[in-house]
């Protein structure tokens, strides 16, 4: 984007030394709030090296070299949550991208403006509606409010199959979770595949349809072929992003059931629980700067592989 | 994290945003015969038909969810204890919003809420675009330094701890509303969305108010803004947003239940189904208080402003990601 702009755009006027001082003026708001909220927590991470104390302060507490972690490592939660940070991320990504995919191909082939629009906006709705409500809605379809069978349970004891009390089974979460998601954002990603349909050409459809192409022929053999760049460059995000769980989603739905924490507990929610149970800051700082460090070399990873496939749409 | 927690949260999701304003513009959409390009006239095909039903069916999937809480929080109590949820309101009852609107508790809830989203977002808007003015004025040794200055927090963040230390020991912002807003308050990718958006102004105008003797400032204020309403807009929507539905700040800063944003009174009600009997009005006959109804109610209250904005914002937020991705 930057950069077409930069070949159309005339040079820029240099403002006068007066008119600098203004700029500066206005960029100041911002400038302080990047140093206090993004940079000073990153001086912060120190805390991650010391054996931290209320009383002492972050930068009077003693240091203790790698204790932190070491004891991260020993108190052998960390495989079990690195695990289903990835495996989570992975089938959240998987299923909303493919379920976008679908929702646009077919979106797509519905004719009438006004019902597309308003199935458009229909499905895009439940990326507004926040993890809280999620919770509870998912409460209602599973345990019904105070545990009285639920939606699904109804509908199980309709073709006569045992109940299931859902917020006892660990095995069925990360799947629960994926659906959740992909109604979350199953809407969201089919708007940005749909963008990028229309920005196909209209020759490809004619020339595939004096070929006698049907409609699904066209969708799966031309459509969908030509939206692998935009599905490109949501997977690239997406692993750019499998480090950092989406916490609030599954904070809100899990909360402090530890039954489901075999399949549910991820690293973000694992940090979290430590700073309001356990309070050691220490600890948990080191495994926030893990994270940090390992979701780091993630997304850079993802920048630069998004800016070589794609220089046009590349974010920087 | 707490930046991974929500800042990252917003970066993938205006990451995918970006996406949109990038993919978008390639190309003026071409009027296919009636929206999808085939020739007029011809018999629907299997494919189209099943499209039309799959669509319709997920439309379905996403609203259901939200009409049971409305059904449920116009239905009888003595009916939701004994499904724990409803379809159709039958016994219809108004017993939770006659009591949620006598109470206290919610007006205090919505006040909270309303200050977060309403400061926040005036503040979010107003520090978002003139840092993005600054790094898309391309000034000499100040614009590029900033736009590292800026990016640098997309990649690397310092986690819950140290901000959690930062706010409640340095800052000592505990039990205030503006522990809620300053953590998210920019976005660090909806800069660079506003930025792109400045760098297509046309540069005529801005030249000829300078030719009129217009400060930078000036410029700013009475040109650059009343010019950017849309794409302001779009930010402001983006930010009013997430600032109505955190609840992750709220639920680390705010202990008081006086301040409690709705988002986490909300919560509060799930964590615990006794908390609903300590809802308003409640405090005479607890045991009568129809919790379940309460918290449909009281859920349906929270997403209120969101259901009825939504068909007016996303509008909007259609037109405004169009201009914003109409450049040269």
């Amino acid at each position: 984007m930057q950069r077409s702009a930069a070949v159309a755009a005339p040079k820029r006027r240099k403002p006068t030394s007066r008119g600098t001082v203004g700029l500066l003026l206005l960029a100041l708001p911002g400038v302080l709030w990047f140093l206090i909220f993004a940079y000073g927590p990153m001086a912060g991470l120190v805390v991650a090296f010391k054996d931290f104390n209320i009383s002492q302060g972050i930068f009077g507490s003693a240091w203790n070299g790698l204790d932190n972690f070491k004891y991260f490592l020993a108190s052998g939660d960390a495989p079990r949550i690195v695990l289903n940070t990835v495996f989570l991320n992975t089938l959240f990504l998987g299923a909303s991208l493919l379920a976008g995919l679908l929702l646009a191909l077919m979106l797509n082939e519905i004719r009438g403006h006004f019902y597309r629009r308003f199935m458009q906006s229909t499905i895009f709705f439940p990326y507004f509606v926040s993890p809280i409500i999620i919770a509870i809605i998912l409460q209602v379809i599973l345990s019904g409010v105070g545990g009285r069978g639920g939606l699904v349970n109804n509908l199980l004891s309709v073709v006569d199959l045992p109940q299931v009390n859902w917020y006892t089974e660990p095995g069925a979460w990360p799947w629960i979770l994926t659906f959740v998601k992909v109604w979350q954002l199953g809407g969201y990603t089919s708007v940005i595949f749909l963008a990028a349909i229309t920005s196909i050409p209209e020759e490809v459809y004619e020339a595939a349809s004096i070929d006698g192409a049907s409609r699904a022929r066209m969708a799966l053999s031309v459509t969908t072929p030509l939206l692998l760049p935009t599905m490109g460059i949501l997977i690239v995000l997406g692993i750019g992003r499998i480090f950092f769980g989406d916490f609030a989603t599954i904070y809100a739905i899990v909360g402090d059931n530890g039954t489901l924490f075999p399949t549910t507990d991820v690293i973000d929610t694992y940090v979290f629980r430590s700073l309001r149970t356990i309070g050691d800051f220490g600890t948990t700082a080191a495994i926030g700067l893990f994270q940090s460090v390992v979701g780091f070399v993630f997304v850079t990873a993802a920048v630069l592989v998004q800016r070589r496939v794609d220089r046009e749409s590349s974010i920087l | 994290m707490s930046t991974t927690i929500t800042g990252r949260t917003q970066t993938i999701t205006d990451l995918e945003a970006g996406a949109v304003l990038e993919e978008r513009p390639r190309r003026k959409r071409r009027r296919r015969s009636p929206e999808t390009g085939r020739p007029i006239g011809k018999r629907a095909e299997p494919f189209t038909i099943i499209s039309y039903i799959c669509v319709t069916l997920f439309g379905l999937f996403c609203l259901i969810p939200l009409w049971m809480i409305i059904a449920g929080s116009f239905t009888d109590e003595t009916q939701l204890a004994k499904t724990g949820y409803s379809l159709w309101p039958a016994p219809f009852s108004t017993t939770a919003y006659q009591m949620l609107f006598t109470g206290g508790a919610l007006a205090t809830s919505y006040t909270a809420s309303l200050f977060i989203t309403i400061v926040g977002t005036a503040l979010s808007l107003s520090c978002t675009a003139s840092l993005a003015w600054v790094i898309a004025r391309r000034l000499p040794r100040i614009s590029r330094p900033l736009t590292i200055f800026a990016y640098i927090p997309m990649l690397f963040t310092g986690g819950l701890v140290p901000l959690y230390l930062l706010v409640t020991q340095v800052l000592s912002l505990n039990n205030s509303w503006f522990a809620v807003i300053l953590p998210v308050m920019l976005a660090p990718f909806l800069i660079f969305v506003a930025v792109s958006f400045f760098r297509q102004l046309p540069e005529e105008i801005l030249d000829s108010a300078r030719i009129d003797g217009a400060g930078e400032l000036r410029i700013f204020f009475q040109i650059v803004i009343p010019l950017s309403k849309p794409i302001l807009a779009v930010l402001g929507l983006f930010y009013a947003v997430t600032y109505w539905n955190e609840w992750f700040m709220a639920l680390l800063f705010i202990s008081d239940p006086s301040l409690y944003p709705l988002q986490l009174t909300l919560q509060n009600l799930i964590a615990n189904v006794t908390n609903a009997a300590s809802l308003p009005g409640a405090t005479a006959a607890q045991a009568a208080a129809p919790i379940y109804q309460l918290r449909f109610a009281m859920t349906v209250l929270t997403i209120a402003p969101i259901l009825l904005a939504y068909p007016f914002a996303q509008r909007f937020f259609v037109k405004g990601l169009t201009l914003g991705a109409t450049k040269g």
